[in-house]
């Protein structure tokens, strides 16, 4: 469903000057999968991501999503991906169900089609009470599951959720986390970021974890902890983090000694 | 193109801006009630302010000859124009005064007599003063006429007393104007003592025809103070003015009556006009000075709030991204926001043009309003004019919506967008000014030139202004298709760079990370590329421009400051050092500072022979042809100055060493030209991987370099065909020698006409060239030739374009990065750097 292919993306910083937020990554995710994209802030998952949505183009590397290549077909790429993160709010001055209704209108829906789907949408993520509030006056919760509708409204095959429990309290974050996995169990392909690692150790199926633009280890769970001798699953994302940033220290200071 | 898409998201986003309430309140509310406030505004103004009465003093009314011009505390009300002006002038006269008249005022108005008495003083000194002035100054031209002759006073003591005097009387003066303004009098009539009695006695020696020479016609004159620095002074004494002088005329034919001479005596001409305005035309002028103006602003501002907010309101709200995230491509969203900016710039526009139409219909019908009155009853204008309104409207909303929007979406907030609109209003404003000014109009018949139909917002403000003026003007309609046409294609350019900044990461993902200079500038010089970038290039561009204007000043003095026959030597050597300092410097500048390969970045190599081959043949095709082209365009373009001709030609005339005006005409620009707009700013704008955006780009910036509009237009074609030299063979070379033997043609054109008319003209005509050039005012060639050089450079050029294309794209890795593409030296993690 999603295949990347060491995906890189290198942009210009005034302080540090080339900065790779990407440096080839590869991965590839299947139907009825949640991939568990775990790193700290930074780490370039939000690049990543935004390159499948096709709003970032890549610097190298390809990326295709359902077999279309997210250079050559964006749009093809959008009709199938549902896409949800931090940065993609909601209309102020929309209601909920205006919102869903705006973006299934987008996504080519045919208008019975749509009116029926958005029903079952606001049944089954309990948005009635809600669908004519405005965005403006929307409680955090009540943004996401609206964010949530909207990313789902067209059903796609492959839906991405970048740190979708972020700044949420704890009983909507269990609602959203149970929304996933009702999609998982759809048979939808699923990439899910975060840095929480219960999160990870609740839903995903496959993690990888990112840091500074690179993969430092893929894998399931189980797998993980057997490679790297560590049960814990927040000491080994500790362990992994540090060891990359140990061996960076070395090169630097490698790189440094060559130098002078 | 899925234009469902786009009729959604035009939909949402005007749904969504009619949710907002500051658009609304800047789109409908605030023309709706501004105009109305305003008119009800000036209303209470005319009611409560009506101009205050200004106090006249007259000092010696007694002295007055008839008839009468006082009454009371008034001038007699039949002096004026307007008999009411009387009540706006306050007249205090020491005769009533000493009456004890005055009723209430007594205590002021006897202040005011004596203050008036002591500036009566003081003036009488100055009058004095300055007579004696005069005096000492003539006795002092008198002997320096016979100084040589002898000195008996020495001019030292003269000029001494002068000072003196001049001393006084600046020290009286000063006085005068601080007692003056100290006190409540605004204009003071002084009259002599005798002044009847004067004008009687020589009334008689008039009659007598005693006016020969030794009779004494010549008496005190009333004397009437006033401060021109003082706005309340100023309007007093104007209307003390008309007063006087009306009452003087009536003086003077009371003497005519008196000697039996006709009253017409004092106006051997009199000439009276007669305007040919009808009111309709007025009502017309009025409205075609002021709608043009009206739309361009209100376009502006209509188009500005509603682009901030669907542009850089969408990138700070967040929603940005879930926009992108649809399937609607970039240009769809563009075009549903823009369709959308328009649409409230053209609503912004029409409401307040109708809110001020209803306002000033309003206002003007009130009868009870003296003052607007006046202005006459201003019809609304016709239903034609309105039409042409509508029709014109709808380029310059689009233009202004576009253009808007490109701002607002490179804006990363609304703050940051609002800080666009200024300079976008005050070019606007500047147009707009340049066009309400009179006799500018869009065919300046005395210029005989199209240029004016193709400048954009300025051809439809004019041509509106036309046609305000004249709703049936037929012969305006023939700019209609050009103005449309230009208007359109402004508007599609920038849409076409909306549409570009929306598809930017760069613009859309700006972050909003502080800006620091030093941190940039050490940005700029650590992080060094081996070309330029796109942005560098631009500024190479912006650097020029600046620098040649900042040597205008130069070129001016050297013109005003060399006589004649030295002009043309002296503005060669400047040209030459201009070329240099102001073209060829700062891109050298540049590539030196920003860039780490020199070579590259000014295509500093060897090229392919046959490249030089193509660049040696081109010019002498293309000349012919750019010649004829410029000459059959002399319509378009508007004539040069006079003083710009003269200057041209006495640079490039036989006079001059030939050599200076080859280096200063073909050596100098074909190296400092090339270097800069082939070498560095074509090098740059190649960086965003579209070669073909480049080569225009950079033949627009060379044509505009040149600033004569004639210019202009040759330079970026013959730019064009040098930036494809240059990006095909990869070097500098080929375009220098192309440039240098292009310019060197039209050195030898000038030539061979100069040689060939004096003299030479009949032996052309039956040689055997004769068939390829004609002499008409100069070397001019026919359509054999034409045909000839068409054909070979249409050849010449197709080579080009096809020879070196596949070793550019197999070649690309080497040289230019591809879009995005992150250079090698990057590829390393990031802890490392």
């Amino acid at each position: 469903m999603i295949s990347v292919q060491h995906l890189t993306k290198g942009f210009d910083d005034l302080r540090r000057g080339w900065v790779a937020a990407l440096d080839h990554v590869s991965f590839e995710v299947r139907p009825g999968e949640i991939f568990g994209l775990l790193g700290p802030n930074g780490a370039g998952k939000t690049t990543c991501l935004r390159i499948l949505s096709t709003v970032l183009r890549p610097s190298s590397g390809t990326a295709t999503v359902s077999g279309f290549d997210v250079v050559t077909h964006p749009t093809e790429v959008r009709k199938r991906i549902g896409f949800m993160s931090n940065n993609t709010g909601i209309y102020d001055r929309m209601t909920a169900w205006e919102m869903a209704e705006y973006y299934g209108r987008l996504y080519g829906l045919p208008e019975d089609v749509l009116k029926v789907r958005l029903e079952q949408l606001f049944d089954t993520l309990q948005m009635n009470d809600f669908r004519d509030t405005l965005g403006a006056k929307m409680s955090t919760g009540m943004k996401q599951k609206a964010s949530i509708a909207r990313a789902i409204v067209h059903d796609p095959p492959v839906i991405i959720f970048d740190e979708p429990t972020c700044g949420l309290d704890v009983l909507v974050a269990r609602k959203v986390l149970a929304i996933v996995q009702s999609l998982k169990d759809q048979g939808k392909c699923i990439i899910f970021s975060t840095h929480i690692m219960r999160e990870v150790e609740k839903l995903c199926d496959r993690i990888a974890i990112i840091h500074k633009g690179t993969i430092l280890a893929m894998g399931t769970l189980p797998e993980l902890q057997e490679e790297h001798h560590q049960p814990d699953t927040e000491e080994l994302f500790f362990d992994l983090i540090e060891r990359h940033d140990e061996q960076c220290r070395t090169t630097q200071s490698e790189f440094r000694l060559a130098n002078s | 193109m899925n234009w469902q898409n786009v009729k959604l998201i035009f939909l949402r986003e005007v749904r969504d801006q009619l949710r907002d309430r500051r658009t609304l309140f800047m789109v409908a509310v605030l023309p709706l009630l501004l105009y109305p406030a305003l008119g009800l505004g000036m209303f209470a103004m005319i009611g409560n302010f009506a101009e205050q009465p200004r106090t006249v003093v007259v000092l010696g009314e007694r002295h007055l000859p008839p008839p009468q011009l006082l009454d009371g505390g008034r001038f007699v009300s039949n002096w004026f124009s307007n008999p009411d002006d009387a009540s706006k002038l306050m007249v205090v006269t020491d005769t009533a005064v000493e009456l004890g008249g005055g009723g209430l005022n007594a205590s002021r108005n006897l202040q005011l007599i004596k203050q008036a008495q002591e500036l009566r003083k003081l003036v009488e000194q100055h009058t004095s003063l300055a007579d004696e002035l005069k005096q000492a100054e003539a006795e002092q031209q008198e002997r320096q006429k016979d100084l040589a002759a002898q000195a008996e006073q020495s001019p030292a003591v003269l000029q001494q007393r002068i000072q003196q005097i001049k001393h006084n009387l600046a020290a009286i003066d000063r006085e005068l104007t601080g007692l003056f303004a100290a006190s409540q009098i605004q204009v003071l009539i002084v009259i002599p003592d005798g002044l009847r009695e004067n004008i009687e006695r020589v009334n008689r020696l008039i009659a007598e025809r005693n006016t020969a020479e030794g009779s004494d016609l010549s008496y005190p004159r009333p004397t009437i103070v006033k401060n021109r620095a003082d706005d309340k002074s100023v309007v007093a004494y104007k209307r003390v003015r008309e007063v006087l002088d009306a009452w003087e005329g009536e003086i003077l034919r009371q003497r005519l009556s008196d000697l039996g001479l006709p009253k017409e005596l004092p106006n051997p001409v009199g000439s009276a006009p007669l305007d040919l305005a009808a009111e309709a035309q007025i009502s017309a002028s009025f409205w075609s000075k002021m709608f043009p103006a009206l739309l361009v602003i209100m376009a502006v501002t209509g188009a500005f709030y509603p682009a901030v907010d669907v542009a850089a309101g969408e990138k700070e709200r967040g929603t940005m991204e879930t926009l992108l995230v649809c399937p609607a491509t970039r240009t769809e969203i563009v075009l549903g926001k823009f369709f959308t900016v328009m649409c409230f710039s053209m609503s912004t526009a029409l409401l307040n043009l109708l809110s001020i139409g209803a306002t000033g219909k309003y206002m003007l019908s009130n009868p009870g309003n003296g003052m607007l009155a006046q202005s006459g009853g201003i019809a609304l204008p016709s239903v034609a004019a309105l039409a042409w309104l509508l029709i014109l409207l709808i380029p310059l909303s689009a233009l202004f919506s576009a253009l808007c929007l490109a701002l607002a979406t490179f804006a990363h907030s609304s703050k940051e967008g609002q800080y666009y609109l200024t300079p976008l209003l005050m070019v606007s404003i500047g147009m707009t000014v340049f066009c309400m000014s009179p006799g500018i109009e869009i065919y300046p018949v005395h210029q005989a030139s199209w240029f004016y139909s193709v400048i954009p917002v300025v051809n439809i403000a004019l041509l509106l202004k036309t046609l305000l003026l004249d709703p049936s003007n037929t012969d305006a309609l023939i700019f209609a298709g050009p103005v449309l046409a230009t208007s359109i294609g402004y508007s599609l350019l920038a849409l076409w760079w909306a549409i570009e900044q929306f598809s930017s990461e760069g613009v859309l993902f700006r972050d909003g990370e502080r800006f620091e200079p030093g941190l940039w500038i050490k940005h700029l010089l650590r992080d060094k590329e081996p070309t330029p970038t796109f942005t560098e290039a631009g500024f190479c561009f912006v650097l020029i421009m600046l620098a040649q204007f900042a040597t205008l000043k130069t070129f001016g003095q050297t013109i005003t400051s060399v006589s004649q026959d030295q002009m043309g030597v002296q503005m060669l050597k400047v040209l030459v050092i201009s070329q240099i300092s102001v073209i060829a410097c700062p891109a050298l500048f540049m590539a030196l500072i920003l860039t780490t390969n020199i070579r590259q970045s000014l295509r500093l190599r060897l090229p392919d022979w046959k490249f030089l081959g193509a660049a040696v043949v081109l010019p002498l095709v293309l000349y012919p042809l750019v010649v004829e082209l410029t000459a059959s365009l002399t319509w378009f373009f508007p004539p040069l100055s006079e003083g710009a001709v003269r200057v041209i030609k006495s640079m490039s005339d036989g006079n001059q060493p030939l050599w200076l005006i080859v280096v200063a005409f073909a050596v100098a620009p074909a190296i400092c030209e090339e270097l800069a707009f082939r070498g560095f700013i074509l090098t740059g704008f190649c960086r965003n991987g579209r070669t073909r955006l480049a080569i225009v780009l950079s033949a627009l910036t060379f044509g505009v370099m040149h600033m004569i509009p004639q210019q202009v237009f040759t330079t970026t074609l013959v730019g064009l065909v040098l930036g494809l030299i240059a990006v095909r063979s990869r070097s500098l070379i080929p375009g220098v020698v192309f440039h240098f033997l292009f310019n060197s043609m039209s050195i030898l054109r000038e030539r061979v006409s100069t040689h060939l008319s004096a003299g030479h003209a009949e032996e052309f005509q039956l040689s055997f060239w004769s068939s390829f050039a004609t002499l008409e005012g100069g070397l001019r060639f026919t359509w054999l030739t034409l045909l000839i050089c068409g054909a070979a450079a249409s050849a010449c050029l197709w080579w080009v374009w096809q020879a070196g294309r596949a070793k550019v794209t197999s070649e690309t890795g080497e040289g230019l990065f591809p879009n995005g593409l992150v250079p090698v030296k990057h590829q390393h993690p990031t802890c490392v750097s």
